[in-house]
């Protein structure tokens, strides 16, 4: 394999790209791949084979955000050595709550999005680790294009969704947390973390001197200068955040023509919470040493 | 042209109105979010449905919540707590109405003077601002708050604590009682029953003991808009504005406009001075843009969107103290397990408190599980047992400072949510420069760049790092001491919802935006009536209250100043909001 390909493909394998084409449906590892692509690949096609890569990569990594945050009786709490037997996060939805959240209601601008994706695109993911055995091995050609397409979502003109963003920045640095994430069960490297491998890739994504991030923010004028770097922290806070509000809240069973909830939500469930008529309750005992009111 | 524009219908924006129209002045209020008509219809009283910051009815944004929520720039670990809507951020409070400590005050002479932030009092002494105060306290009004479950435990723990027991409005001393609230005491069948049938009005009247301040205030079932048992400006003193006519001979009811985003103040020469003349607006329906002239102009947009507003007005910032001076109180969170009943989810939010003047205050907080869980999952000090993101506190509470993530959340809430206790630390933190609101370099939305809120966590002045040290150890102890078995501190990183001072008044015009009367010293015949136009932090009171009562204050300034007024807070007796006269009207007017 050439340098050029050797790059490539840990530029795919730590985004998690690699991982999702031979842990999905979606596509069937090479050699039997690019049969089934044919060469050569239409451009059109493997945007379309990206995307939806990309999506299941979303999708996988948000199951294993929820899992730290709030662990069940789920595969992604035993692989992360949290086993449970309670339900937690991903029995009450929380995956889907925090990526329709991300996508479709946080208003981040487009700039800062494409700023990431450029931080993504244009070396981060080029930083060279050791990757484990048993990736699967994408014929030249393939590879390249795949490769390629990837790179042309992460750059285009289109920002990318949020949540993927936020998938493509916890995969790649649990890939920098342990190399050996990059392949096995799942299809994201950050669901192969333990609980505490994924404790450190937050840790980064929280303090001061995550690199890639900084040295945008250093590029930036004011006054953007550290735009970047905050919203990476602000992202990082929200989603353990809003992992724990979405599933400790009435959102899994709410009903929104009656607003009011269809069956009792995981979180009241976990916490003993009981609404009652949610008008009032029994429990008013008085006035502190019987004094309704004060002096001037 | 009106008379004045108020720019707001918040905490405060209607309290200028209110007093004005009173007055016979013809106010125009305009507010950039929704009005809550028939909050049986709208609110749910479910936590997700109330608070998701992007999709919730108590979010900030437009009133179709189908789009997307404000941008606010906030490039640390943090969040913004914004109301939009007529109520503003009263629509979430837990209608706490402490008054500020007199320490902050100028001319304050205690023996403890010297622990306050002296460089940044207000501009007149306290006694300046009693009348108003009182005013207020009578209008809303505000009651010694009933006992539920969790207070009896906080009370418990405040008599270890060896401090006495406050019995006045005004503190002079480290002690503890119940909340003075803007919450009308429960009547009739309040709090005493969970039939739903006796939770209407009139068999029930005030405080139910729903416990759901915070998701908005609807109770009991029935009661008149103007008798809801919380006395947001929605219940109170919008109802007032838009029935002034009703109430007040002479008194002419305020022009409301929602879902209308002020994008900038008008000025030109009056007198040869620069002055505010009107403002533009825009409707965020339809896009389209008005303008509308007026005599006095009066901010309420709270304390990041007035910096924002006068940037993007292009206004003078000659000493360069617009948006500066953010205070917030430098939050932290202290929670309790305990091995009883402790009613966390039932009753008013917030009804007990302890005050420590120099340093800040303490109070319990109660409520429902998804909230519960975000609170200890917030923190400046990284996941407990992970890292500590340099800090890690440890102290008289158990292990180190952190988010409480994962396993270790679960099993706290697995615990029980009544059979928690949180305690909400109050800092008195200092006014510090560089705290503050600027523009945001990014993409403006449709109505002009957005504001970025910058807060320095880390560099937070020594005697504010003091204050919350002293604070957080006391909820500790005061946790301890009602006998739970398992004390959290969390840490919390900036949550701005006690926010402050980024529009301060001063004594002295090289750190301050407005003089002593509220006005702007750079543009006359501007006013700020809000949280904004506070000095400093109060030494750690709740906010509200003071603004309200400067926001009085200022409105009769302006009818004196600018309309030949005479003043009526020392010489006439107010209307209680809850007057029948009130209700009729709004009945009438089908609000």
């Amino acid at each position: 394999m050439s340098s050029a390909q050797s790059d490539r493909r840990t530029f795919l394998a730590r985004l998690g790209v690699l991982g999702a084409v031979a842990g999905t449906s979606l596509v069937v590892p090479a050699p039997a791949s690019a049969a089934v692509l044919g060469p050569p690949p239409g451009q059109r096609a493997l945007d379309e084979l990206a995307r939806r890569i990309l999506d299941e990569l979303t999708r996988d990594t948000f199951h294993a955000v929820g899992a730290f945050v709030v662990p069940g009786t789920d595969a992604y709490s035993r692989a992360q050595g949290t086993p449970r037997t309670e339900p937690g996060a991903i029995q009450a939805r929380t995956p889907a709550y925090l990526i329709d959240f991300f996508d479709n209601y946080v208003p981040v601008p487009d700039e800062l999005i494409r700023g990431i994706c450029a931080a993504l695109a244009d070396g981060f993911a080029d930083v060279p680790i050791q990757l484990p055995s048993g990736l699967p091995v994408l014929v030249p050609g393939v590879l390249e294009a795949l490769d390629d397409a990837v790179r042309l979502v992460l750059r285009g003109p289109t920002a990318l969704p949020l949540s993927l963003v936020i998938a493509l920045l916890l995969n790649l640095i649990a890939t920098l947390v342990n190399p050996a994430s990059t392949h096995g069960t799942f299809v994201s490297p950050f669901a192969r973390l333990s609980a505490g491998e994924k404790a450190v890739v937050v840790s980064l994504l929280e303090g001061p001197d995550l690199p890639p991030v900084a040295a945008i923010d250093a590029a930036l004028p004011e006054p953007l200068r550290g735009s970047v770097s905050g919203l990476v922290r602000f992202l990082a806070g929200s989603m353990l955040e809003l992992g724990a509000f979405g599933t400790y809240s009435e959102w899994s069973t709410f009903d929104e023509r009656t607003r009011s909830v269809r069956g009792r939500p995981i979180g009241w469930d976990i916490s003993r919470f009981d609404p009652g008529v949610l008008d009032g309750w029994h429990d008013f005992i008085g006035y502190y040493q019987g004094r309704k009111e004060v002096s001037a | 042209m009106r008379d004045v524009i108020v720019i707001g219908a918040g905490g405060c924006g209607p309290v200028a109105a209110k007093e004005l129209a009173g007055r016979g002045l013809d106010v125009l209020v305009l507010e950039g979010g929704p009005r809550h008509a028939h909050p049986r219809r709208q609110w749910s009283l479910l936590e997700n449905d109330a608070w998701n910051p992007s999709t919730g009815y108590l979010r900030a944004g437009p009133a179709d919540r189908s789009k997307p929520a404000w941008f606010r720039e906030l490039p640390q670990n943090s969040f913004l707590w914004q109301v939009a809507g007529v109520g503003g951020t009263t629509l979430q409070y837990f209608g706490n109405s402490p008054r500020a400590f007199p320490g902050v005050f100028d001319g304050y002479d205690g023996a403890d003077r010297d622990n306050y932030d002296g460089a940044h009092r207000f501009p007149f002494g306290y006694r300046e601002l009693v009348p108003y105060y009182e005013w207020v306290e009578a209008t809303l009004p505000v009651q010694t708050a009933a006992m539920g479950t969790k207070e009896a435990v906080y009370f418990r723990g405040c008599e270890t604590l060896g401090i006495p027991v406050q019995t006045a409005k005004t503190t002079t001393g480290p002690s503890y009682r119940p909340q003075e609230n803007a919450i009308l005491q429960p009547g009739g069948q309040a709090g005493r029953t969970t039939d739903r049938a006796k939770l209407t009005y009139p068999v029930s009247t005030g405080c139910t003991f729903c416990g759901h301040c915070v998701q908005g205030c609807m109770q009991p079932v029935k009661a008149p808009r103007n008798l809801t048992a919380k006395r947001s400006t929605d219940n109170s003193y919008v109802p007032m504005a838009l029935t002034a006519d009703a109430w007040s001979a002479g008194g002419r009811a305020v022009t409301l406009i929602t879902d209308a985003t002020v994008t900038k103040i008008n000025t030109g020469r009056v007198g040869g001075r620069l002055s505010a003349t009107g403002v533009a607006w825009r409707d965020n329906r339809t896009g389209q843009t008005h303008c509308e002239d007026a005599r006095v102009v009066v901010m309420a947009g709270g304390a990041t969107e007035n910096p924002r507003l006068w940037f993007n007005s292009g206004l003078p910032n000659p000493n360069d103290w617009v948006g500066r001076g953010y205070t917030d109180h430098y939050l932290d969170w202290v929670v309790g397990l305990f091995d009883e009943n402790t009613g966390n989810s039932k009753g008013a939010n917030s009804s007990a408190r302890c005050d420590f003047p120099g340093y800040g205050s303490l109070e319990n907080v109660g409520w429902g599980p998804a909230l519960q869980a975000v609170v200890m999952n917030a923190s400046d000090s990284g996941i407990r047992n992970h890292y500590t993101n340099g800090r890690g506190l440890t102290g008289s509470w158990d292990g180190p400072t952190g988010r409480l993530v994962g396993a270790e959340l679960k099993d706290a809430l697995l615990h029980g949510v009544d059979r928690m206790l949180n305690v909400l630390c109050l800092t008195d933190d200092d006014v510090q420069p560089d705290n503050r609101v600027t523009l945001s370099g990014l993409p403006a939305d449709a109505n002009g760049p957005v504001p970025r809120v910058r807060f320095n966590q880390r560099g937070r002045s020594a005697r504010s790092m003091r204050n919350r040290e002293f604070i957080a150890d006391r909820a500790a102890a005061l946790l301890r001491g009602a006998g739970a078995t398992r004390v959290y501190r969390i840490d919390l990183p900036p949550v701005l919802l006690h926010v402050h001072s980024t529009m301060r008044m001063g004594l002295s015009a090289n750190d301050s935006v407005l003089d002593a009367d509220a006005e702007s010293r750079a543009v006359a015949r501007l006013f700020v009536a809000d949280n904004s136009a506070l000095p400093n932090s109060l030494g750690g009171p709740n906010p509200t209250l003071t603004s309200q009562a400067l926001a009085t204050r200022t409105a009769e300034k302006i009818f004196q100043r600018y309309f030949g007024g005479d003043p009526w807070v020392r010489s006439d007796a107010p209307v209680v909001s809850t007057d029948h006269r009130i209700s009729r009207r709004l009945v009438e007017l089908g609000l």
